[in-house]
């Protein structure tokens, strides 16, 4: 079979497993990850494991293999996630979603950033079950949640964007939850080191906790045991955006080290797309 | 004694502070930009400039300023004489 007719092969099947996920969600969720580890495995292209080595030069070749592999599992899961969002809304996702027990006694005001890691899009159950109103500020729309959760998107030119971010800003001002993505640079950025490169934030984040003076909270999903466990870091405060900045790649980083399976192919992209920083 | 600057030149003096491409033009007229095409403020800057101005006249800064229209020159000042009442 040629690398094409593989390619048109593994999507057709993604596709079935996307209209089974709406009713059936965890077999077909659990499959499409075998099904991504197997197409990373044959096709020993993207990622590679030489790719994983160069941002975690502490694992084996085969370690950094298995890491390749199952990052080939994650995205496969996570585009049968999306496409099943797409059809069929967050209703089959829900019970599959974990959210810990200090998720319900979080206190608004409060920013919670997200990163292209893990499970990113079962996020929406965990913000339904947030203790208030939630604003979600994403680059497109997946589904049309139910209140208290709004989502406005972040598409479009800096006028658009600056009516979503006047949205948030009023959101944290009312006592409210803002989430969004720290780790997606539709407009200006702020630079940071993580894992030995220079990772691009956002600016977004860092400058609504500083204008709202609030703290930011990192929120991830992790695909685990059939279902997503949504887990919280520790707060992020701090008056100057570029210390924030510093502060949230250094937990991103953590974060990696200890779970670099969970690396989204956008994120390792631009990560590669950097030079090595000096030190490492 | 000096009579008190315009709501006009206020606007147009907070402009000047908020975007460094408003500091070096002689006139900042009605149909200039304040984004991309006019004075190049990001969505960030944008907000900020709104905050500068509700700090400074104690008015409400909508939404609606920043959707559908360009914001330019002319309807940031338009709005803050509105809502100042002037």
């Amino acid at each position: 079979m040629n690398r094409a007719a593989g390619r048109q092969a593994f999507q057709a099947l993604e596709s079935g497993l996307a209209s089974l996920a709406a009713r059936h969600p965890a077999p077909a969720l659990s499959t499409a990850a075998t099904l991504g580890w197997f197409r990373n495995l044959l096709s020993r292209r993207w990622p590679a494991p030489e790719q994983i080595r160069t941002l975690f030069p502490h694992l084996t070749h085969s370690a950094a293999a298995r890491v390749a592999w199952s990052i080939g599992g994650l995205e496969a899961r996570n585009r049968v996630l999306a496409a099943c969002i797409l059809s069929a809304g967050l209703g089959p996702v829900r019970p599959l979603v974990r959210t810990p027990p200090d998720f319900a006694a979080l206190r608004p005001p409060l920013l919670l950033g997200t990163f292209h890691v893990g499970a990113v899009h079962a996020l929406g159950p965990a913000l339904e079950r947030l203790p208030g109103p939630v604003l979600a500020l994403r680059h497109g729309l997946l589904y049309s949640p139910d209140p208290p959760v709004e989502i406005v998107t972040t598409e479009g030119d800096d006028q658009q964007r600056a009516a979503a971010f006047q949205r948030a800003l009023t959101r944290l001002g009312s006592g409210g939850f803002v989430v969004l993505a720290v780790d997606v640079v539709p407009g200006s950025g702020l630079q940071a080191p993580c894992l030995g490169r220079t990772l691009e934030l956002t600016r977004g984040p860092f400058a609504l906790a500083r204008l709202a003076k609030v703290p930011l909270v990192p929120l991830v999903a992790r695909w685990r045991r059939g279902g997503v466990d949504v887990e919280l870091g520790e707060p992020i405060s701090g008056e100057e955006e570029s210390v924030l900045a510093a502060a949230t790649a250094r937990w991103l980083e953590r974060y990696l080290l200890d779970s670099p399976a969970d690396l989204g192919l956008g994120l390792l992209r631009r990560l590669l797309g950097f030079e090595p920083t000096a030190g490492r | 004694m000096s009579a008190a600057p315009s709501i006009d030149e206020t606007v147009r003096e907070l402009l000047r502070s908020r975007a460094p491409l408003a500091r070096d033009r002689a006139a900042l007229p009605d149909e200039l930009r304040l984004g991309a095409g006019g004075l190049g403020l990001d969505s960030i800057a944008l907000v900020e400039l709104l905050l500068d101005c509700e700090q400074r006249f104690g008015i409400p800064r909508p939404v609606e300023l920043l959707e559908g229209e360009p914001l330019t020159v002319g309807r940031l000042v338009a709005h803050v004489r509105a809502a100042a009442g002037a």
